[in-house]
């Protein structure tokens, strides 16, 4: 018989050293993977500190592993093959999905006390059945071509593996609460959502759209980033706003230098009022300082001063190469290049201000209806569903 | 839905897609089999090559199927034999597919040519007499351009490249053209020329190239030996017949066709010119089924996007290239500053009606009114 890698095994290690909320925090972990499995027929199963997905088909294996690394909360994962607990059938086995020949290590972890073996023995017997077997391996402890792990559980099972793939690591996506993020469809705000559903938040987002300055394949652009980002936050929303009417408003009532300006407050403004709606603790940005003239402490500090919610700026000290580079870990790069214009770049004044302050805005702010603009945005609010990718 | 956008793309015919459902359910049979099925298949593919060169009117030419016009295109750059290092001329404001493939052939060490256009898109034929010189290996000059609809006299720009070197080898991308423009191949002595099924409301993956009899070009796809060698593959056969069948109609209907995207065209460009800073890009002698224009007011996009949500879509310059926000034509043609992002190109087609032409006219000045306040 071939055995087969017919069971992932999940470990979630130390993050749940946290007392009293282990329980929480691992409920809120099954919940997450069982949404990032959507749609693969297969089964989860927990047994004392481990997860295991089985009985999934085989040509499934690769897209289970795939979404599983990008479950926040999971430490490792490693394909293994599950057998009855006894020793010479795991000697076989072993020797089966083993190479032929070269140098090796077996090393064994005995949660199951009914073996009285020590583990090191255990390993002894299964290295000698796999050396019966195999007679051009040969063992080495230290300098090995490959180790053989045996996990024997509680359960009566054991599990053969090799791998140890790394998982997404942080904390399971909701266990911190839930967060809003104005995502442009540029290259910062998704990464700013991965890094904060990393510690745990749950993330809705706001995009401001300026039909029809902005096309249908800029909002199809924001739609592909949050489902590229769904693996790692299973439950993302995505709210439109429709923000043309007042881009005209500041555009005919307010000095262009200061369009940015006031647009950004709008923005905040209408971010907020969302996130309360929406039970969000917190609003999210991608803004990294100095990056382009909305994003000095100046700026900073007036499109703030409309908000009370906390602002979480996990970029604010990157610098563009490293933001890259998590766009491109986590997929959303090449969507964020698409060209198509966002918001942000209708009515560009030539020199946008950049030491604004904040009793100017607010006396430009006086010419316009701000509560009538921020309502009327709210209610043309459009809901779009981001499915599972693919 | 008003569909303005037909140099785009078309919609495929009824007639032509029964044709590709019978062809992929009961006559799906390869057409290199040799039992009695495949040989009929065979048969059906030469029959639509045959019709094909009819309507090009070069029953002694060869035709090659390919999946798409940037194939053909390819292939009339790559496949042709040319010394190296000789003269390759094409138009400033040919398609993507043509220019693309000649800043390939210039990084392979040609010695490539633009020749200037006039706002219409159409050649300087002084300035094109100037860029010939014996070494001239390649000329390739689009017949009816995709986004300012300039119709090229290729059969004088021809004569006049073989007056210069009698072996240079003369393309023309006739995509736009075929079916709507009288061709004659024969007459005209053009080498080689591109044609596609989709601008014709036949499927798309299926286009062809048009060789003069007698030329030899070297194949640029290898495997099975398929279409002589020249482009192995398995046929499109549901596709190829298709598009022969929608050459035909167009060659029977062209003057009725023809006539119906002229009225359409000379309404809208009459009630057009009737705002200021709205300057047309498509000259009087263009394609009766491409009207250009540009706007120094209100950008391309934005009236593109306004007009969507009305049910009406249009293009801005070529679909193809809209994603790269390519102005390279716009700029070949002589726009400048903001007429560079005001173009608006709208493309007509055998199912557009007169009566779309007044709803056009209708939405599209409600629209311009209320954009132009805010400028582009």
């Amino acid at each position: 018989m071939a055995a087969e890698f017919n069971t992932i095994l999940i470990r979630y290690g130390e993050i749940f050293l946290k007392g009293n909320n282990k329980r929480y925090f691992e409920s809120l972990l099954i919940k997450n993977i069982k949404a990032a499995l959507e749609g693969i027929d297969c089964k989860f199963v927990r047994s004392q500190s481990r997860f295991y997905i089985e009985g999934f088909s085989l040509s499934d294996k690769n897209e289970v592993i795939s979404r599983l690394t990008k479950v926040f909360g999971i430490h490792s994962i490693s394909p293994a093959v599950k057998t009855p607990t006894n020793l010479e059938e795991i000697g076989e086995i072993a020797a089966s999905v083993s190479p032929k020949s070269g140098k090796f290590r077996v090393t064994v972890k005995r949660a199951d006390k009914k073996i009285t073996l020590k583990s090191m023995e255990v390993a002894a017997i299964i290295g000698g059945e796999m050396l019966k077997r195999s007679p051009s391996l040969k063992v080495d402890l230290f300098k090995y071509d490959f180790e053989l792990n045996v996990d024997i559980r509680e359960n009566g099972y054991s599990y053969i593996f090799f791998e140890s793939i790394p998982g997404a690591q942080g904390l399971p996506a909701g266990c911190s609460g839930k967060a809003m993020l104005l995502l442009s469809g540029g290259i910062d705000s998704p990464v700013a959502a991965y890094l904060m559903a990393k510690r745990g938040l749950n993330i809705a987002c706001v995009h401001y759209h300026s039909f029809p300055y902005t096309s249908e394949l800029a909002l199809q652009k924001v739609v592909d980033l949050a489902a590229r980002l769904r693996p790692y936050i299973p439950n993302i929303e995505l709210y439109v706003v429709p923000f043309t009417e007042i881009q005209y408003a500041i555009h005919e009532h307010c000095p262009k230098e200061y369009m940015i300006t006031i647009m950004r407050r709008f923005m905040m403004r209408i971010a907020e009022r969302l996130a309360k709606e929406k039970k969000c603790g917190a609003l999210i940005t991608g803004e990294s300082l100095g990056q382009v003239a909305s994003q000095t402490i100046e700026s900073i500090n007036v499109t703030n001063s409309v908000v009370s919610l906390p602002v979480f700026r996990p970029l604010i000290g990157s610098d563009k190469e490293e933001i890259i580079e998590i766009a491109q870990k986590i997929g959303t790069f090449d969507i964020s290049i698409r060209p198509y214009e966002d918001c942000c770049t209708v009515f560009l004044p030539k020199n946008p201000i950049i030491h604004p302050k904040i009793e100017d805005a607010v006396r430009f702010e006086k010419n316009l209806d701000i509560e009538g603009l921020i309502q009327k945005a709210i209610d043309g609010i459009e809901i779009k569903k981001i499915s599972q990718n693919p | 839905m008003i569909y303005f956008d037909n140099a785009s793309t078309t919609r495929c015919s009824e007639q032509a897609a029964e044709i590709l459902i019978k062809y992929s359910s009961e006559l799906y049979f390869n057409p290199s089999s040799a039992y009695p099925e495949g040989i009929s298949v065979k048969n059906d593919l030469e029959r639509a090559r045959s019709r094909i060169l009819r309507a090009l009117r070069a029953p002694e030419g060869k035709l090659v199927f390919t999946s798409s016009g940037t194939e053909s295109d390819n292939m009339a750059l790559f496949g042709t034999r040319k010394p190296n290092g000789s003269r390759v001329i094409i138009s400033a404001a040919e398609h993507a597919a043509i220019y693309n493939s000649a800043m390939e052939l210039k990084k392979r060490g040609y010695d490539v040519r633009l020749c200037p256009v006039d706002i219409g898109g159409k050649v300087d034929y002084e300035a094109f007499c100037g860029l010939l010189t014996p070494d001239t290996s390649l000329v390739s000059i689009i017949h009816a351009n995709n986004e300012t609809g300039g119709i090229n006299d290729i059969k004088a720009l021809c004569a006049a490249a073989k007056r210069v070197n009698p072996d240079v080898i003369f393309h023309s991308d006739g995509v736009q053209a075929f079916g709507k423009i009288e061709v004659d191949l024969t007459d005209s002595g053009i080498d080689l020329y591109s044609i596609s099924g989709h601008k014709i409301n036949a499927p798309k993956g299926v286009a062809a190239l048009y060789i003069r009899k007698g030329l030899n070009i070297s194949p640029i796809i290898f495997g099975g030996g398929q279409e002589n060698g020249l482009r192995s593959s398995t046929e499109n056969t549901g596709a190829v017949v298709a598009f022969a069948e929608m050459a035909a109609y167009f060659a029977e209907n062209r003057k009725k066709l023809t006539e119906n995207a002229a009225t359409i065209k000379n309404k809208i460009a009459s009630a057009l010119s009737e705002i200021e800073e709205i300057k047309f890009v498509s000259g009087t002698d263009s394609s009766d089924y491409i009207l250009t224009f540009s706007s120094s007011k209100v950008r391309g996009e934005v009236m593109q996007h306004a007009l969507e949500r009305l049910g009406i879509l249009i293009g801005t310059g070529s679909a193809c290239s809209s994603t790269r926000a390519s102005k390279r034509v716009a700029e070949a043609i002589g726009l400048k500053d903001k007429y560079l992002d005001g173009v608006m190109r709208i493309s007509f087609g055998i199912y557009n009606t007169p009566e779309e032409a007044d709803e056009f006219i209708k939405a599209f000045f409600t629209k311009y009114k209320e954009l132009s306040v805010y400028g582009s």
